[in-house]
């Protein structure tokens, strides 16, 4: 069964809000993106490496530095604990599957670290899709 | 008591192009020359395993260098190279290596390379056969469009950050995350030279076209890519090694771009395989 968004959203903040990795080097990790899922969209809003807030129901003038889209299918082999070639991160998915990433790249070249390693924790989260 | 490593580094000035390079080596092992270089932007502590492998060091002499601008080999000493823009070419590489394997006299080295190292592994086996008694192209393919990036050294994000992090994806998931993360440390240290590098990789690396002129009686071709190369994916070296008359690929599961420092005993199973099928060869 999949997991609502609201349920997601509280597990990937506390996830996130944990993770020692990003914890190292948190401050400065300030962005807004948009991950669209297809039928869930959710727009993360960082500040100094923490989730400051969780837009579940985005509207269509919310606004977000970047955005990533792809099919849930994607979305779910991004979330397995081992994802398989060419789901196993962004920049892999963008050259080989269906991800696209759009917007303000240089943001998320500016976060590049700690997006990497939030992004990756959805191996451990799941996805609400 | 302290424990000491049989690396031993060295340096040699050499002459490419005019260019005066004082150029870094690790070096450890007897017998046939292996001669391996790193990847774009890094440096030869990528091939820290293998340089202390006793089973591959006890019949291969192992050398490991820093490319001109990388590591501690310095940029030309002779030039003032910080008033032009860095763009490697396929022709000053190839001879940077050649001169290298020249200055130390060797006599017909392996060479291995990965990424960016795999691919120049083409060029010296398609010019330079009767140099080399065989090459190993690992994670190459005969072109690698796509990272020629401006936002690897773009003045408004942090370069060091973002040549790790990019890379981080061409790791497999499952290589452990000590050897994970020291390779994306290496990479922090390498990001002003990377997008030149690049230049390489994704503009002037075009081999499509040329492959069945490689002569692989003189020098055997074997290459190597990991499931989970992104950028030159399994495929694209298979295809690669397909169009070279006697080529061979061998893919290596649950693996990455960067195979000899992400998980360097499991990369030693398949280099092994590799080294035999040349000795078979030659």
């Amino acid at each position: 069964m999949v997991m609502s968004v609201r349920d997601w959203s509280i597990r990937f903040s506390e996830a996130s809000d944990r993770d020692q990795t990003i914890g190292a080097m948190s401050r400065y990790f300030t962005c807004t993106y948009l991950w669209d899922m297809g039928p869930v969209k959710v727009i993360v809003e960082m500040i100094d490496g923490k989730v400051y807030r969780i837009n579940t129901e985005p509207q269509p003038l919310d606004a977000y530095d970047f955005a990533l889209r792809a099919s849930p299918a994607t979305w779910r082999e991004f979330a397995r604990p081992i994802p398989a070639p060419m789901y196993h991160g962004i920049w892999a998915a963008s050259f080989r599957r269906d991800l696209k990433i759009e917007g303000n790249t240089l943001a998320l070249m500016q976060n590049l670290r700690n997006f990497t390693v939030q992004f990756e924790l959805l191996r451990k989260v799941g996805v609400p899709v | 008591m302290a424990k000491f490593s049989p690396v031993i580094g060295r340096y040699v000035t050499i002459d490419v192009d005019g260019c005066e390079y004082k150029v870094f080596y690790l070096r450890n092992g007897q017998g046939q020359p292996l001669v391996c270089q790193h990847t774009a932007g890094c440096h030869n502590h990528q091939w820290r395993g293998l340089l202390e492998d006793p089973e591959i060091t006890k019949n291969y002499d192992v050398i490991a260098y820093d490319l001109a601008r990388h590591g501690k080999s310095d940029p030309p000493l002779n030039k003032e190279w910080w008033k032009e823009e860095y763009t490697l070419t396929a022709d000053h590489y190839i001879k940077f290596i050649t001169t290298f394997c020249d200055a130390l006299e060797l006599d017909r080295p392996i060479f291995m390379g990965s990424s960016f190292g795999g691919n120049v592994a083409l060029h010296l086996a398609l010019h330079h056969a009767d140099r080399f008694k065989a090459v190993i192209p690992v994670e190459a393919a005969e072109n690698s469009p796509g990272f020629y990036l401006d936002l690897w050294r773009h003045p408004h994000v942090n370069a060091a950050q973002v040549c790790a992090s990019g890379t981080w994806d061409l790791m497999a998931p499952q290589s452990p995350d000590m050897d994970r993360w020291l390779t994306w440390h290496y990479y922090t240290q390498g990001s002003e030279v990377f997008k030149g590098d690049l230049y390489f990789y994704s503009i002037d690396h075009d081999l499509r076209g040329k492959l069945g002129d490689i002569d692989t009686k003189k020098c055997p071709v074997v290459m190597m890519t990991g499931t989970y190369d992104f950028l030159t994916p399994p495929e694209a070296t298979e295809a690669t090694a397909r169009q070279i008359p006697g080529g061979i690929y061998i893919e290596m599961e649950d693996i990455g771009h960067f195979p000899m420092s992400e998980n360097y005993p499991l990369f030693a199973v398949y280099l092994k395989e590799a080294l035999r099928i040349i000795e078979e060869r030659t």
